[in-house]
This record gives C-alpha cells, structure tokens and sequence, in this order.
C-alpha cells in the first residue's frame, strides 16, 4: 500500500528554519510584545508563540518519529485554513524576533510559512491575492498607469536622464503620497545633487509580494529585481536613495536574496544621506520648526536593517524642533500595523494596531508632529490618528519636515 | 579500599554496573536515533532561501554552515562573541528577565556542571576497574574512586543546590505566575518534572549514602543505608533516560536547538 503524502511539506523553508522551530522555548516574550496579538484583543491563534508550536507539530506529523515509523499524519484542511488566516494575521514587524530569547529569525519564518501556503493553494488572504496581478500587469500595486510615476513633477524639479545618485520613489510615494516624492526632488535639488530616476521603467519593489508569501509566483518577484537593478545600472547609479523604508529594506536585503547576487550599487535610505550631509555642514536650514516632533521607527528601516539614528539625526538637526522620544522606541518600537500585507489583507487590525501606537505611545509624549520615514507608516498612523480623533496631532515624514526646513515651497503637493 | 558505592559502579554490586552500562549505552543508542530522525527531519529543508528543499542529512550542516559565514544586516557579531555572550551566558533571557535569567542560568550551571562532574567520576571509576583488570599501578592518589569522590563531594552539594534554586523557581512560575500557569502546556511539564524527579532522586540517594537530611529523616523515614544503591541505580537510570535518551523527543532538544539557532542567527537581531 503506497504510504499516505504528508499534509504539509518543506517548500520555501529552509533545513535551519525547520530546526529553529525546535529552538522555541516557549518563553512567551514574543506574545507580550506582539502588536497584532495586541491589537486583536489577544486572539490565542494570533500568538508567535503559538504559530510556531502548530507549524512544529505539523512538521513533526509529516516527518517526525511517528511519521517515519508509521506513516505522515493527516492534519485537517480547516486547521491548516485557520492556521493560515492567523499566519497572516502579522505585520512581519519582527519586534518577536528581537525580544525572542532563542533568536528565532521568526519574520523569515512568517514568511516562509506564508510562501508554503501560497504554494499549497491556501494563501494569501483577501485582497493581498490581487498584488500579483496587479503588479505584473501595472507594474505597481495600485492600479496606476506606470507613466504617472514622476510625470507630474512640477517642472521646476530636475531629474538627469543619467545620475550617479538615484532617487527609487517607489509605488507609494510616487502614484499616492506625491508630497514625499514632490519634497524629495526639491530637496536634492536644492542640494545640487545631481539625480535620476527611473520613472516608468520603475517597478514594484516586491516588498508586498515578498512579504505575503508570493514572491516565487511566477519568479515575479525575482524578475523584477533584476528588472530594477538593471534598469538602476543602466542610468549610471552609483549610490540608490530610497524614502521608503520598505523598497529600502526590500533593496538592501531581498534583491540580493532573489537574484543570488550583490547588488552592484550602494543603497542607502535618504536620511542616511541626508546625515552625512548636515555632519559634512552642507546642509543649511532656513526656517525654523517651532514644533514638538516624535518619531516612529518604520519596522522596515529600523528592525530589520538597524538604520535607527539618521532620522533622529535628521530631526535633531532642524531649528527649533524639539524633539522628544515615545516610550517604545527603536529596537522596542510598537508596530504602525500596515506592513506585511495586514493594511491591504485585514484593515481593521492594521487600523487598531495604528490607534494603539498613537493613542498610547505618540499622544502619551503631547507632541505636536508624529514623524516617521516611510509612507506606509505615515498612511496607517494618519488613520489611527483620525480613529482615535487625534486632530491636533500631524504625521508627517522627516524628509517633508526636512524640506520645509530648507525653505522649500511644498504648497503645491498633489492631494 | 573497598568500593561500597559511586556513582552506579560498585564491586558489591556487579549487576548494578552492568545495569548502568547497559542502560547508558542503551540511552545513547536512543539519542542518537533522535537525533538522526531531527537531523534528516532538519534536512527536509533547503540549503537556501528559495531554494528547493535538499531532503537530505547534510541540508542542515549546509545550511547553518552558510547563514553563519553570510553578512548580516543588523549586526555582525562573531561565533566566540555569540558562544560567549549569548549561548553561555545567555544575554538574551538577561535583556528581558533577570529573574528568568537567574531561574535558568542557574539550572544550566547546576545541570551542565553536575553532568561533567558525574563523568569525571564515572571516568576515574573506569580507569581504576581497567585498571585494576590489566595491573595499572601508579596512578596518583587522587585518581583513587574514593578519594576523587571526596574532592567532589563539596561543588556536587554546591552545584546541586545551584540547580535546585533554579528548579523551584521554574516551579513556582508555573503554579503561582497566572499568565506562565495558564500558557503551559504538557510539552513545558514534563521538562520540569523529569528534571524535579532528577534532581530530587539525586538528593535522596545522596542522604541515604550519607545518613544527611535528605534520607528523609525529616519526614521520620530515615532510609536504611541499605538502600543506597537501588536509590543510586534509579538516580541514575532516570537521567540517563531523561537527559539523555528522552532530548531529541522532547523540549530538551531546546538545549541543542538554541544554541544553534543563536549561532545560525549570529547572536539573533
């Protein structure tokens, strides 16, 4: 009689991943400190905790010592369904992998948990199963004719046909939040900083395909990196500038990744750049921010790729801001609740994630901006400020604060 | 001198030693069948991220080969600072826990020093009945069983008592910390009680050996001396058993996945 397949199987994970689900010592720091476990009112399935136990008993049902003596375990199609809404049920803002005592590396788990499932026919979940499609036919995830990326540019913005330094808007910035997009031409070119861009030839960065699990769709993914890098390289670029930290983070770490390749430019966020520049004394401010500014870590540029202290840097160095620091900061930073495809996926737990970071952690500090470095962290918070009807309070992004810092006119920012 | 009792090796009680090594060479054949099984278990994965999964013995090794030698993002940290820092003296429970630090550093001394002091002596126990066997003369004094024993009679009370601390620290999380009660589960139990039983056994063979407290002379039990060596024998068929045989089955198999996990993920972020 042929032996019964296991339910799961290993896809998109690797032998040290499978290992790591043994590492779990069920300490429970993961669960006090996860923000969708948090914000859902402590759903057990939503524990890391947890996930890991269940994703460990799967495996051991499918190729443990009971499996090898007698055959995989059938696990049922519901449990694996539920198993997978509550694998998505998570930001992959990692704050479990920092305070893990085992230094489980959970968001590359997450995600390769998500990947299996994606695989397996189950997920991704709601509307984060149109990113594909949409990417592959748009080349960006909103629908936006990919010629619309920077051909609004009031003209008095220059954009070189070929640069050393290349500003990568990204989706968000360029088709949503033109404001960020809009500040950050006027900046560097009140710099005189010779820069390019890659406009319609830009695609998605796959960060929302890569963290839903469907990167190797396709390769979608993959193609597409390679697709940007060539186009990057092609424009003469030898440092890339990104203001989103989640195409900066998806640059820096999963392009190399996909492509099997280092990337052949320098990457670095804009308030990298823009430290080195005020440290160098080339920066001059001309107006001064009368404002009490706080800042929230973007997970993407934080977290994950430890870029803490340029925007910090950033803010510090703008007159007149005075700048004070929210309880939960940096490595211990709360969740915006927008990333890993809960904005798109599940709304309503992105948008009490967002509630809890203003309402607990920004409102406690009486600041008058709520600052971050990111569009996506910009977009949630500004939600979950209106959610908790915080008007006083703006969101705004540092490059945004660093521009009208300059004395650059930001006026005419499309809506 | 006459051996009366050790560590499970007595010449009254030749059954008893052929008892032990049975049992121990039973324990490890056990082990490292788990372990095979965890290993090739390990191995359905692949050798890199999106790669096709390896399904084979080596995936593993390879893999953890290669995370530890890739740059890191976050932070660089060598293996010696890893090993030192985060697999000794776990950093990482400090960071969150001091009193989770203490409960398990001092269990992870406690234990890993018992265990080392236990094959000292099995170790000199041996030497002397190869010994003895093939006419080896001349070792030093404290190489005698009975001498060697003394001189770890003071740190196996001292590191006992150091597990013992830790052990009824974990205890009481779990019966009387109400978020710690209600989250364990019967995979985090039978850690505990097995290393309860261990350890507790441990204590009583020792004060029947010695007529201490331990021999429950406190509860009016005051065993016989004569049971000295069953109460030995099951000490030790126990930890063989559990620390053992039972790791690669059980949430033991923490204390070889951690190390690795934190070596794989550089000290982790």
């Amino acid at each position: 009689m042929a032996k019964r397949e296991p339910s799961i199987n290993t896809e998109n994970f690797t032998a040290v991943q499978i290992m790591e689900l043994d590492a779990c010592s069920r300490c429970g720091e993961c669960v006090d400190w996860c923000p969708t476990y948090d914000a859902s009112g402590k759903d057990p399935g939503l524990a890391p905790r947890d996930k890991i136990l269940r994703w460990k008993d799967y495996i051991n049902k499918a190729y443990g010592l009971r499996a090898t003596l007698f055959g995989p375990k059938e696990i049922p199609e519901e449990e694996i369904e539920q198993f997978k809404d509550d694998v998505y049920g998570c930001t992959t803002c990692g704050i479990c992998a920092t305070v893990c005592e085992s230094a489980i590396n959970t968001v590359e788990l997450w995600e390769s948990m998500r990947a299996n499932l994606v695989k397996r026919g189950n997920g991704p979940y709601g509307k984060q199963g149109m990113f594909l499609k949409l990417i592959s036919e748009y080349k960006n995830p909103y629908m936006a004719d990919n010629k619309d990326r920077i051909n609004w540019f009031p003209e008095d913005i220059k954009v070189e046909d070929k640069a050393e330094i290349l500003y990568f808007g990204g989706c968000t910035a360029e088709l949503k939040q033109r404001k960020l997009a809009l500040a950050t031409g006027r900046l560097l070119n009140k710099l005189d900083i010779k820069f390019t861009m890659l406009g319609e030839d830009e695609i998605c960065c796959g960060s929302a395909l890569i963290r839903t699990g469907q990167y190797y769709v396709n390769d979608a993914a993959k193609v597409n990196a390679q697709a940007n890098i060539d186009n990057i390289k092609a424009k003469g670029a030898k440092i890339v500038l990104y203001a989103c930290a989640g195409c900066f983070r998806a640059s820096l770490v999963d392009w190399p990744r996909l492509t099997g390749k280092e990337l052949p430019f320098k990457v670095m966020h804009i308030t990298q750049y823009l430290q080195d520049l005020i440290e160098k004394d080339e920066i001059k401010w001309e107006k001064s921010i009368d404002k009490k500014v706080t800042y929230h870590d973007p997970c993407h540029l934080g977290r994950h790729v430890g870029v803490f202290e340029p925007p910090r840097a950033v803010l510090e160095s703008i007159p007149g801001i005075e700048f004070i620091e929210m309880e939960r900061t940096e490595n211990d930073q709360r969740c915006c609740g927008a990333g890993g495809g809960v904005k798109a996926g599940m709304p309503d737990l992105a948008l009490s994630v967002a509630s809890t970071r203003v309402q607990e952690d920004a409102l406690a500090t009486e600041a008058d901006i709520l600052s971050s470095a990111c569009p996506f962290c910009k977009r949630n918070l500004s939600d979950g400020r209106d959610a908790v009807g915080a008007k006083d309070l703006e969101v705004e992004d540092v490059v945004v604060l660093a521009a009208e810092a300059m004395g650059i006119d930001l006026s005419d920012a499309p809506e | 001198m006459a051996m009366e009792y050790f560590s499970g090796v007595s010449d009254a009680l030749r059954l008893t030693f052929v008892q032990v090594m049975i049992m121990a060479n039973l324990s490890i054949g056990i082990f490292i069948i788990g372990m095979y099984i965890n290993i090739r278990k390990w191995g359905m994965g692949s050798t890199g991220y999106g790669d096709s999964p390896a399904k084979n013995l080596l995936a593993f090794p390879k893999m953890l080969a290669y995370q530890m030698s890739e740059h890191a993002h976050v932070h660089n940290q060598s293996v010696i600072s890893t090993l030192i820092l985060d697999v000794v003296l776990q950093r990482r429970i400090l960071n969150r826990s001091p009193l989770r630090w203490f409960m398990h550093f001092t269990i992870f001394v406690g234990w890993m020093t018992l265990f080392v002091l236990s094959l000292a002596m099995f170790l000199v126990e041996m030497i002397h009945l190869v010994g003895a066997q093939v006419g080896l003369h001349g070792l030093p004094e404290f190489m005698n069983p009975a001498v060697f024993r003394e001189l770890l009679a003071v740190p196996n009370d001292i590191f006992s008592y150091i597990l013992l601390i830790g052990i009824i620290i974990a205890i009481y999380r779990r019966l009387f910390v109400t978020k710690v009660r209600e989250a364990t589960i019967a995979y985090d139990s039978i850690l505990l009680i097995g290393l309860t039983i261990i350890t507790i056994s441990g204590f009583i063979a020792d004060g029947i050996r010695t007529g201490r407290f331990w021999n429950l002379s406190f509860l009016g039990l005051d065993i016989p001396i004569e049971y000295a060596p069953p109460a030995a024998l099951f000490h030790v068929v126990i930890s063989l058993l559990f620390c053992i045989a039972y790791i690669p089955f059980s949430k033991y198999i923490h204390m070889i996945a951690i190390p690795l996990a934190l070596l794989a993920n550089k000290g982790g972020e």
